[in-house]
This record gives C-alpha cells, sequence and structure tokens, in this order.
C-alpha cells in the first residue's frame, strides 16, 4: 500500500536508539526493505544513543540497502546525515556495533562528531521537505530527540502540516529511558499517536533460523552480522521496533489490533500506562492472533529483500541489483 | 593636580562652517566609552564556489590556505574559516527550482522566500534586527553597498522576485533595501551632496527637502483613503522608508557636520571591477571608522549574475559558468573568479588591520561574514557554504582558525552569536537551533 495518493511514497522519520537492541537493525532493515519497494521514503534517520559507532553502523545500514542514509531516490529526495544525540544513557559500545563495525566489511562516512548532525536539526529539516500530511514519524527509542525537534520554534506547526501520524515503539520501556520527554511528546505531539506495549515485540519474535536461509544470497550483511554478534546463535530477536516500522508504513494491511481511543500517560518514575478516553489522541496497537503469521511473513521478507538501486529520479519499476556491487554514485539535480 | 575630561565619542572638530569628524580616539575612553565599537558586516558573492579549490583538509589553527583563498594567506590570524553551515531554507522544500532566488533571500533572513516575482515575502535580516536596535547610536543604522546595477522587479529565478537575487537586507518582509551601487551616490549618501556648497546653501537645500518630504506625506495620506489593506500596507511601508531617508537628513542637520572623507569626490560607477571594490570599501572603511554605522552588508554582485570579467580575461558570465558540468577549462574559470573576489577583499582587511584604534586595529573590532549562499554553483546545494568570518569582533572571537561544526548546523546560528556580539541578543532567528559553537573565547 502506497500512502498518499498522488504524492511520492510517504516519507518516513525514523529514530531509534540503535545498537542496544537487534531489533533496531531488523527495523531498519525492514524500513529500506519498504523504501526498495517504493511503500515509502526513508527521509531521515537519527539515534539518540550517543555513541558514534551507533551513527556509524547506522550508515553502514543505509548504505548497504540505498547507498545513503536519507532521501537518496526520489525528485523531492536529499542526502541528511544521520543525526546523533550528543548526551543521554546508554552510551556504550554493544556487541551489535561491533559485529557490525569491527571487521571493517562494510564502508561509512562517520569518523568525527563533525560527521553527523544535530539530531533535532535534522528531524526538523525532513519535515520541512514533505508533502503535507505524507511523513510519518516512527519512534524506535527514547523520546529525546523528537521533542528537541518539537521544541524548535515553528516546528509543532511543521509536524501539524507534514506527519499523519507518530508511531511508536514499546512506549513502556522507551518511556522509562526518557520520562520528561516521553510525558512532553504524549501532552504536545500535534497529530495521532499509535503505541505498542512491550508485550508486543515479545509476541512475535523474528526467527533466527531465517538468516541461513532467506539472507542466504548475501555474503556479507550488516544485519546478519549484527544479528549474530547480539547475542549466542542461536535465538529468536523481540521484534518492537519492527512491528511499528510495519505498523507505520502498512497500516492498510491491519496486522494489528487497533485500541479504542485513548491517552498514553507516564508518571515522574517513568511508568507508562494506557488510559482510555474517547477524546484520547493515542491508540495502542497489539498483536492480533489471526493475523500474527501473516505479519511475521512480512516482516522476515522485508528484512532479507535484496538492496535496490534507483535512479536519480526513480522509475515505476525498480530494478534489484548485486549487493556485491557498490551503489551507483548519484548526483543532485 | 590636572584632570582629564574624556572627549564626546561624536566631537567634530568645527570651523567656518564646516565640521570633521574623528575618528575612535583612545582619549574617548571613559567609563560610558569603555572600548571602541564592535562592527558586523556581511559581504556576500554570488554562484557559490568551485569548492575543490576553496575547502581546506584540516581543522584547527590555519596554515597554508586554499587556492581560492590564498590572497588571505598573509592575514590568516584574523580569518576564521567556518565548515558545515547550511541554510536549509535556502533549499527548495517542494517550491521547485530556482536555488539563487532563495539562497539569496534566506542568507540574512534565515527564511525561506516566498517564490512569486511579484508578491514578496521572506523576513527581517539579522543585520537590520541590529541596525533597529543600536542604529540611534550612530548617523546610519546601516549601510548597504552592492557593485552591479540590477533591477528590483520581475522574475530573476524560475519565479522568485529580482528583489531576492538583488537584496542583501531586509528592513521587514515584504521591504528589502536595495544596495547603493554607485560610488557617487554612496559617496552622496555619507558625506552629503553638498561638499562644495556654502552652510547657508546646504541649509536651504535641506529645508526644501524637507518639505518635500512633508508635501509627500500628506498627498499620500490623501490617497490612503482609497486603497486596499494590501496597498495602505505598502504604502505605509514606502513611507517609513521617506521618514528614515528624512530622519537621516535631519540628523545630518543637526549635526551641521560635514564629514571629511579624506578622498576626492568619485564620479560615475569605475568600469573595472577591482577599482570599483577599492572605491566601495574605502568609503565603507571611512564610515565605520568615523562610526557613521556600526552594520552594513555588501552584495559585491547580485547572486545568479552573468557578470563576466574581463580584467582578468574571462569573456563568460559568471552564472553560466558555473554550470561547468565539470569540465575542467570553465571550473578554471570559476575559480579564477573565485581567487578575484577573494583578492579584492583581502585588500580590504589589510586595510581596516592597518588602522589602529584603541589597543588593536579597527579590524580587531569588526567582524564580517565573507560568504556566498550556494555551496557549489554547479551542484546548487546549500549545505557547508563556504563561510569566512573576519575580525575579532571587540575581541570575543579567536580566529586563524578553521571550525567544523557538525553537519546541517543553521547558519542562523552564526548570527545569532553574531548578534550577541552587538548586544542584540534575540532568543532564535531564522531555523536556528542554538549558538554556534566553538566561536567564542573562553
Amino acid at each position: 500500500m502506497q500512502l498518499g495518493a498522488g504524492k511520492p511514497p510517504v516519507g518516513i522519520v525514523y529514530d531509534s536508539d540503535f545498537g542496544n537492541r537487534i531489533d533496531d537493525a531488523l527495523a531498519l532493515a525492514v524500513l529500506y526493505g519498504l523504501d526498495g519497494k517504493n511503500e515509502c521514503r526513508v527521509v531521515s534517520v537519527t539515534v539518540s544513543k550517543p555513541n558514534l559507532r551507533a551513527a556509524a553502523a547506522t550508515e553502514v545500514i543505509g548504505r548497504f540497502y540505498a547507498g545513503a542514509v536519507s532521501g537518496n531516490f526520489g525528485a523531492t529526495g536529499r542526502n541528511l546525515p544521520v543525526g546523533l544525540a550528543t548526551e543521554g544513557p546508554a552510551a556504550e559500545d554493544t556487541p551489535i556495533l561491533r559485529g557490525i563495525l569491527d571487521s571493517k566489511k562494510y564502508e561509512h562516512g562517520v569518523h568525527d562528531l563533525n560527521d553527523t548532525a544535530e539530531p533535532h536539526a535534522v528531524i526538523r529539516n525532513a519535515f520541512t521537505a514533505q508533502f503535507d500530511q505524507n511523513c510519518v514519524v516512527v519512534l524506535a527509542g527514547p523520546a529525546t530527540n523528537l521533542v528537541r525537534a518539537m521544541n524548535l520554534p515553528g516546528t509543532k506547526d511543521w509536524i501539524a502540516k507534514k506527519v499523519r501520524y507518530l508511531v511508536m515503539s514499546d512506549f513502556e520501556m522507551n518511556s522509562k529511558i526518557d520520562p520528561a520527554a516521553a510525558r512532553q511528546l504524549f501532552a504536545e505531539w500535534p497529530t495521532a499517536v499509535f503505541v505498542s506495549g512491550s508485550e508486543l515485540g515479545l509476541a512475535m519474535p523474528f526467527p533466527g533460523a531465517s538468516l541461513d536461509k532467506e539472507f542466504a544470497w548475501s555474503q556479507a550483511h550488516p544485519v546478519v552480522d549484527a544479528y549474530r554478534a547480539a547475542k549466542q546463535m542461536p535465538y529468536d530477536a523481540g521484534t518492537w521496533d519492527v512491528t511499528a516500522v510495519l505498523q507505520a508504513v502498512r497500516p492498510g494491511e491491519k496486522y494489528f489490533k487497533l485500541s479504542e481511543p485513548g491517552s498514553a500517560k507516564v508518571s515522574d518514575d517513568g511508568r507508562a500506562e494506557f488510559v482510555y478516553s474517547s477524546v484520547g489522541k493515542h491508540r495502542q496497537f497489539t498483536v492480533d492472533p489471526e493475523q500474527k503469521d501473516r505479519a511475521m511473513q512480512a516482516m522476515v521478507e522485508l528484512a532479507s529483500v535484496k538492496p535496490v538501486v534507483r535512479a536519480p529520479r526513480r522509475p515505476r519499476n525498480a530494478v534489484a541489483t548485486d549487493p556485491a556491487k557498490p551503489p551507483a554514485e548519484k548526483k543532485q539535480p | 593636580m590636572m584632570t582629564r575630561t574624556a572627549l564626546p565619542r561624536r566631537t567634530f572638530l568645527r570651523g567656518l562652517g564646516a565640521a570633521v569628524a574623528l575618528p575612535w580616539l583612545e582619549s574617548m575612553t571613559s567609563a560610558a566609552v569603555p572600548k571602541p565599537p564592535v562592527r558586523m558586516g556581511f559581504v556576500y558573492v554570488p554562484n557559490g564556489m568551485d569548492v575543490r579549490n576553496w575547502n581546506l583538509d584540516y581543522e584547527g589553527k590555519l596554515g597554508q590556505l586554499s587556492r581560492i583563498m590564498k590572497p588571505l594567506e598573509p592575514l590568516r590570524d584574523e580569518v576564521t574559516v567556518l565548515s558545515n553551515l547550511t541554510h536549509n531554507n535556502g533549499r527548495a522544500l517542494l517550491d521547485g527550482a530556482g536555488d539563487h532566488g532563495r539562497c539569496c533571500g534566506s542568507y540574512l533572513t534565515g527564511i525561506q522566500p516566498k517564490k512569486s516575482a511579484t508578491d514578496i515575502h521572506v523576513g527581517i535580516s539579522c543585520d537590520q534586527i541590529v541596525a533597529n536596535a543600536i542604529g540611534n547610536q550612530t548617523r546610519f543604522p546601516s549601510l548597504e553597498l552592492g557593485m552591479e546595477d540590477s533591477r528590483q522587479a520581475g522574475d530573476c529565478d524560475s519565479g522568485y522576485s529580482c528583489a531576492y537575487t538583488n537584496n542583501l537586507a531586509w528592513r521587514g518582509e515584504t521591504q528589502p533595501l536595495p544596495p547603493v551601487l554607485d560610488p557617487r551616490a554612496m559617496f552622496e549618501r555619507l558625506f552629503g551632496v553638498d561638499a562644495g556648497l556654502s552652510s547657508e546653501d546646504r541649509a536651504r537645500r535641506n529645508r526644501f527637502r524637507k518639505s518635500i518630504l512633508d508635501f509627500v506625506s500628506d498627498d499620500t495620506r490623501k490617497l490612503q483613503q482609497d486603497l486596499g489593506p494590501t496597498d495602505r500596507r505598502k504604502l505605509d511601508e514606502y513611507l517609513s522608508s521617506i521618514r528614515e531617508i528624512e530622519r537621516q537628513l535631519e540628523r545630518a542637520e543637526k549635526d551641521n557636520a560635514q564629514i571629511n572623507p579624506g578622498m576626492s569626490q568619485p564620479y560615475g560607477v569605475p568600469a573595472d571591477f577591482a577599482e570599483h571594490f577599492k572605491l566601495m570599501t574605502d568609503m565603507l572603511t571611512v564610515a565605520l571608522q568615523s562610526d557613521m554605522s556600526r552594520v552594513f552588508t555588501f552584495l559585491v554582485t547580485r547572486e545568479g549574475t552573468s557578470r563576466s570579467y574581463r580584467e582578468i580575461g574571462i569573456a563568460d558570465g559568471h552564472h553560466p559558468l558555473t554550470h561547468h558540468r565539470n569540465d575542467p577549462a570553465l571550473m578554471e574559470k570559476v575559480s579564477q573568479i573565485n581567487t578575484y573576489h577573494v583578492q579584492q577583499f583581502a585588500g580590504w582587511v589589510e586595510k581596516l588591520k592597518s588602522i589602529k584604534e584603541g589597543d588593536g586595529s579597527l579590524l580587531d573590532n569588526c567582524m564580517i561574514v565573507y560568504g556566498a549562499g550556494l555551496n557549489d554553483g554547479n551542484r546548487h546545494n546549500h549545505e557547508d557554504l563556504p563561510t569566512l568570518l573576519v575580525g575579532r569582533g571587540g575581541n570575543a572571537f579567536k580566529p586563524g582558525r578553521r571550525i567544523v561544526s557538525r553537519r546541517e548546523t543553521p547558519m542562523s546560528n552564526l548570527f545569532l552569536t553574531m548578534m550577541d556580539r552587538m548586544n542584540v541578543p534575540v532568543e532564535n532567528f531564522g531555523d536556528s537551533t542554538g549558538r554556534l559553537s566553538g566561536l567564542n573565547l573562553g
């Protein structure tokens, strides 16, 4: 399904604490997979984990799938750098980052903080370049970056104008990391908000066995390397962020159950809960037993899709190419 | 025991109907005027840069400069090279072609110009925010200079008004301040048209001019009754421009001052680019030195210009050359033009440095941005804009370095920092996200 008929595919603003859980990497893979199918455009990627290697690993995945981190694909696209927070929790290096970067198999351009950008500037600038109501925000980490962007002068107006809705994964866990930001986000975010609870990612684990089968086409795959490095194999991984991406880009597929309206609330100590209310702007998406297999199948298929190299002006039928070859350099119009 | 009284800042040497303004003198120092004023200015060059020959490949202390910056090498201790500054609002943002119109219109405003050839709309420029705040301390709140005759109306770039490509300073959202292009006009603005007239003749002329303004105001007020709200607003802005000129005349009359520029009155626009540049900057130097104004903009040539540079053997137009399609011969010519511009600028910077003021030089008390609104004229991109900051802003900045900011850092952050230095703090400006880090001392 393509949102925003008559416009380019919906632009996705993706913010995560990349590097802490493997579903961050899987979610990016699914997102770029959807991008390759022209179902969305990744228009900005930002990271709330204050670790330069998190930005570098994110860029590796962007380059692997699309030749760039964001927006290199359509007439309205451009390359925004990875936005990286410089402070916050969980700054430490992780096996996921080591799995992607230490082998030095993959190229990236993030060697210094100045190779990244302030995340709130990247997010705000991405909004400014989207058609009205043709942008969706995926929050797969604490709300820190998003709230900083929202607090920039005029940005709430941009959000109201450009963004259809926000999807936040595992709102219980991610609210706990930065409760103040989560509270402000839920109170002030101008559009509809969809949140998932912790149980969703656990109920729909990504099958580790698929690595050997579905990803066999690639000799070197950064997401596979990250997966293998994250934990002792074999294991199945929680899909909090992956399910959020699916809900964001393919709401029409109805992979998940949607709750009645309500409001996500966060207490001072970071405990989050969903309070039902007919006037609430928020909804919770939860596992739908009848759709679970279909959703799982979509996750695996999209995560393992081959990269697609696009011309500067996106053709109707993009062609799958050999990922061993470096993506062609794009010229700006 | 003798007690020295501090000279007033605006002291004139008077005699037989003439008055000569003094530059800043140490004897002017008092508790009220502890040090020379800080001046803020912007020198804009069009069509981006040949970035191959502009960029430096190192950070920190400046050593060998790039080919285009080379003329500034003897002055590198006075120069800060700023990298990665971006004008997001110069980008298309779904408005299509017109990067030249957008980049110049947004340069000092930080706002995306409205795409229209007739209904112009952008934002107040940072120089004018400062001029509004401190302009009453000097004879001219700000000075606007240029060097290329250019129209103010019509479509100059893919639907963008010529007002965007041909002006840097914006007094308000719909009101550009066109630069003075003719050295003679600038001379007359600074020093009066009546250099050769008697004081009686000058007073008579000023009285006559004032009566004309009053007459125009009366007449236009009558017209206002028949106008719609948009036209009334335009008329109000027009009147306010006239009133500003009137205020300047009144101030000049009150001072009864004829500034001695130390140079003869120029006639006409010199055909030679370097001569024209020198003439304009010579007058600007006198204006800064004698504290006629603390704020200026200098649009060297208009954005998107197709001016040729026969002075250095380049007959092709500047703008067509920048669309070089990576042809080495064309790129070489772009580099030569870029270098030629920096060469003129370096000559002026050297002059500012040579003028003593307080414990240092006039340059020490300036902060002058030299830059372009596009990075690469061939690519039309709006990130990593070629930017130099010259001077120390009154010992606030430590030049002689290259400061690389994070990517996407708004250019507006630099302007916020500069406005702070002018004691005109503003919470936010354009698309700013904060102050520019790494620039201030301490």
